[in-house]
């Protein structure tokens, strides 16, 4: 900090001041050890009674990963996901979208490679009837030809939306480049236009058919139960959903090619580029998953991390760079087809155009430093003190507790997992976090994609040596 | 240190109640206990915002929000950042036109170091403000522009459709990331009389929600609050009164490189705190709030015109609010095809008022908003600022839901018919300059 002489202007503050305050003691906090029970017809229930949530959350997890859309119909699973609530056996689409907000609820449905997840929110007091009408989605979608037209034409009026957004044209191309072209996760998980232009209601019904059943499902309900009859809104609502018993289809394992390279999605005139660099690595069943947790809280995970204190706070080159851990897709070591998961480990942000080549040598500045001097203990304390502290604030509300529920059912995580993971951090030392955070972004084994103006940061960026430079059109 | 009410609960308050106090160098507190999770929320708004920027200076409210960040005479650089993170709370700044906030959401156990910082910049800020920190955020904010306006397909829409609402010299004339051309001008001299102009505790209000201890709380807040002293440097900012509408459409058509065509347009309507307003709120929701509002039937369900459509509403206390239209075309539809529509079902609206099924539908949707935003304990924190500093009653915040509810069906038509007409709005077309081609045809869930 400078010791800047004082003008002589300066205001004298007259205030009396303190010195710090030492926190008290923590309250117990843990969090929500959810109910487990079925269903007779096989859908798994999770439910939590969080004491002053209104506003109801249901996740449902349908076991429908992406990588079973038939050949050629990338895109199915996110039109079916969205045709559930088009139209059911007792309403049409509009009457549907009605009845939904007459409850005051909200209703989405998207797919993902681990499947398609189903979120209600709605107040408490309008539970049973928003179930019902969730059920009836689930149950009896009617995938009318009509609205399946008018979806897939939406749908393809949506996506130069999605290639004009520079954040979003990043993680398309660097899904593009990091996985073989075979695997689905090469490719947009919404579909391309050419893909999405074959999906006909036959598709939808085929895709429904195979894989929307009771029997795999799970549904996560968290909220303030107080006066809800939850088994009999159950009972009468997702219990009466049928259908039969059928093997969960098998995960493939994911592979991916990091050899470090760049490309840049030209865009002449782009006042800024959009940085995304990343490669694939353990998912939260690997031992090391806390640790790398830990460590790339360290690198990037906010504007004190080691990233923006050089690229934000020192250089002002961004509004803000922060690197995470996402998982794509997971299934546990115990299961008949084993560990098959994999995380994406990524670093992005945007800079200004000519900060560009400067910015990009200073972050991986900041890497190999990291794997040269490793963390500091200061560092990790800190880390782990905020990981494990924001838990009680984190987990408020009741979608954020099922949204983490739900996430631990899709990734195959015992019930306890998240609960588990704050004492593991805790235990987590500064040598295991460095070991971590380093493995997990090699200076050598990055992929970047830079979306920008290829005519002025190309040169720059070769210059880095950080590999070899491809330029494609935006 | 003179109490406020007492903690009784009002009617159709959810069971939240609040209390209020000043200080002596007049800053103004509220509390409201709530033990059910070990947090609790720790929010100051100062009333500043975009509006009290002079010609030549705009951004300045926001760009000295950023430097409320870089220290104060016992927090050193980024301790601000570090000390709250370290504490396990979250935290942030925000600038908009009427007011500036911060806020922290802390363990509960860690209350009193959100507050002792909070004090520790609205007393001394000036001490550790210098050029460096100054440079540095003019260079993060005028990338923050970037990211979030210049650099996003239709992202200066807002400042082009506000700058049209309000006339030139008009205080809301200008949104609160100002021009690239006042960022840079800001000097250090500006942002020192910025601080002794508008950051006193007589010009803030603090709120503190959650598992707290009253009496210990406003022990604390008086100890580390109560010696900043007072100061009335403040000037009131410039009317924002107009007339109920504008009287003229007003119209540009911009051609950008956009993915597609789009209609935009912001409707001259009543100021937040009115019965008005709410009403207002209750026919924009019925026209354009979610998936079964009349413009997403009629355009992007039975026209196939659009690929979304819906308003908002944009309330403000100091200037009329705007109700915001949001069309982006389908492929080869044409912008007066959708127009048409528009001011077709705006019209049959105002003719017919809405049905009891949409009203039914509006309050709820309405009321599940307000659920969800008085759902954690920062949110009632900053709605509790909201209604003392802009309506002079924190109380208000927990009967806002109470208010909607007893809209009738008269007032939701009353306020279309009167507002939602083609001569009170200004409107924005966009044309794409480039045909976007089919070559990457690729999307993908943006990583976050």
């Amino acid at each position: 900090m400078t010791d800047a002489t004082t003008p002589a202007d300066a205001p004298v503050s007259t205030m009396e001041f303190h010195p710090q305050p030492r926190g008290g003691a923590p309250k117990p906090w843990a969090f929500p050890a959810p109910e487990r029970s079925r269903l007779a017809n096989g859908l798994t229930l999770l439910t939590s009674h969080r004491p002053g949530q209104q506003v109801v959350a249901v996740e449902v997890n349908l076991v429908a990963p992406l990588e079973t859309e038939p050949e050629g119909l990338d895109g199915v699973a996110t039109i079916m996901a969205r045709a559930l609530s088009e139209g059911t056996d007792k309403h049409t689409a509009e009457e549907f979208a009605a009845e939904l907000e007459r409850c005051g609820a909200t209703l989405d449905a998207h797919a993902d490679h681990p499947g398609v997840r189903v979120s209600l929110e709605v107040p408490a007091s309008r539970l049973p009837r928003a179930l019902g009408l969730l059920a009836d989605a689930l149950r009896a979608p009617a995938f009318p030809d009509s609205e399946i037209e008018r979806l897939v034409g939406n749908r393809l009026d949506e996506i130069p939306h999605e290639l004009a957004n520079p954040a979003r044209r990043a993680a398309m191309a660097l899904s593009k480049e990091l996985f073989p072209a075979t695997s689905r996760m090469s490719r947009p998980r919404q579909g391309t236009e050419e893909t999405v232009a074959r999906i006909d209601a036959a598709a939808v019904r085929a895709f429904y058919d195979a894989h929307v059943r009771p029997a795999t499902g799970t549904a996560v309900i968290v909220g303030d139960f107080t006066g809800v009859d939850l088994d009999a809104a159950l009972a009468d609502t997702l219990g009466a959903w049928t259908g039969s018993t059928a093997e969960p289809p098998k995960p493939t394992a994911v592979v991916a090619d990091d050899a470090g390279r760049v490309v840049i999605v030209d865009r002449p005139g782009a006042v800024q580029t959009q940085l995304l660099i990343g490669r694939v690595g353990a998912d939260r069943h690997d031992q090391v998953w806390p640790a790398q947790v830990l460590g790339t809280y360290c690198l990037g995970g906010t504007l004190t991390s080691r990233l923006d204190r050089v690229l934000r706070e020192e250089k002002g080159y961004t509004y803000g760079v922060r690197a995470f851990g996402q998982v794509l897709r997971s299934s546990a070591p115990s299961s008949p087809e084993g560990a098959t998961g994999a995380a994406l480990l990524a670093i992005s942000g945007s800079v200004d155009t000519a900060s560009t080549g400067p910015a990009l040598q200073d972050l991986w500045t900041v890497l190999r430093t990291l794997a040269a001097e490793g963390l500091t203990d200061a560092e990790r304390d800190v880390a782990v003190q905020n990981l494990v502290g924001v838990a009680p604030l984190k987990y408020e509300t009741a979608a954020a507790v099922a949204g983490t529920l739900a996430d631990q059912v899709e990734q195959q995580l015992p019930d306890d997992y998240q609960a588990q993971l704050y004492a593991r951090l805790a235990k987590t030392g500064t040598v295991e976090a460095t070991a971590a955070v380093v493995s997990a972004f090699p200076v050598d084994r990055l992929v970047t994609v830079l979306v920008g103006d290829a005519a002025q940061i190309a040169e720059p960026v070769k210059a880095l040596g950080i590999g070899e430079v491809t330029v494609v059109s935006g | 240190m003179p109490m406020g009410h007492t903690a009784t609960e009002q009617a159709g308050s959810g069971g939240l109640t609040a209390t209020e106090h000043r200080l002596a160098n007049g800053l103004r507190v509220v509390l409201s206990e709530d033990h059910l999770t070990p947090v609790a929320a720790v929010c100051l708004w100062y009333d500043v915002g975009s509006r009290h920027e002079v010609k030549g200076r705009t951004g300045l409210a926001h760009l000295f929000e950023h430097l409320m960040f870089q220290g104060s005479a016992q927090v050193k650089g980024n301790g601000h950042f570090e000390l709250v993170q370290g504490a396990g709370g979250s935290l942030n700044g925000t600038t908009s036109f009427e007011r500036t906030n911060y806020f922290e959401t802390m363990p509960a156990h860690e209350l009193e170091l959100a507050l002792w910082l909070e004090a520790d910049r609205m007393g001394s800020l000036l001490v550790a403000l210098d050029d460096e920190s100054l440079e540095n955020q003019r260079d993060v904010v005028k990338n923050e522009r970037r990211q979030r306006y210049d650099n996003v397909p239709y992202g200066t829409a807002f400042e082009k459709l506000t700058a049209m609402s309000y006339p030139e010299g008009h205080p809301y004339h200008h949104t609160p990331i100002g021009s690239m051309a006042d960022l840079d001008a800001a000097s250090l001299e500006d942002a020192r009389a910025f601080f002794r102009t508008y950051y006193a505790p007589n010009n803030a209000v603090l709120s503190i929600v959650g598992d707290i201890d009253p009496e210990q709380t406003l022990a604390w807040v008086e100890k580390y609050f109560g010696s900043i002293p007072s100061h009335d440097g403040k000037q009131p900012p410039r009317d924002g009164g107009l007339p109920d509408t504008i009287g003229d459409q007003i119209r540009t058509v911009v051609a950008e490189d956009v993915p597609s065509r789009a209609l935009m347009a912001a409707y001259r309507l009543p100021h937040d705190g009115t019965r008005e307003a709410d009403a207002a709120d209750l026919a924009l929701t019925i026209l354009g709030g979610g998936e079964s509002s009349r413009l997403y039937n009629r355009l992007v369900r039975r026209d196939r015109s659009a690929v979304a459509a819906g308003f908002g509403l944009l309330r403000l206390a100091g200037a009329p609010s705007l109700g915001w239209l949001d069309v982006k075309a389908s492929g080869g539809v044409e912008v007066p095809a959708i127009e048409a529509a528009v001011d077709e079902e705006l019209a049959r609206f105002a003719e017919e008022g809405p049905t009891p099924e949409e009203m039914e539908r509006a309050q709820a949707q309405l009321e599940r908003e307000w659920l969800d935003r008085l759902a954690t304990v920062s949110g009632r924190a900053d709605e509790l600022c909201r209604f003392a500093v802009l309506f002079g009653d924190p109380q208000l915040a927990l009967t806002a839901v109470q208010r909607v509810l007893a809209i009738s069906p008269l007032e939701v038509q009353t306020i279309a018919k009167a507002r939602l007409r083609p001569d009170n709005r200004a409107v924005l077309v966009y044309e794409p300059t480039a045909q976007t081609d089919a070559a990457g045809t690729e999307e993908e869930e943006a990583a976050k």
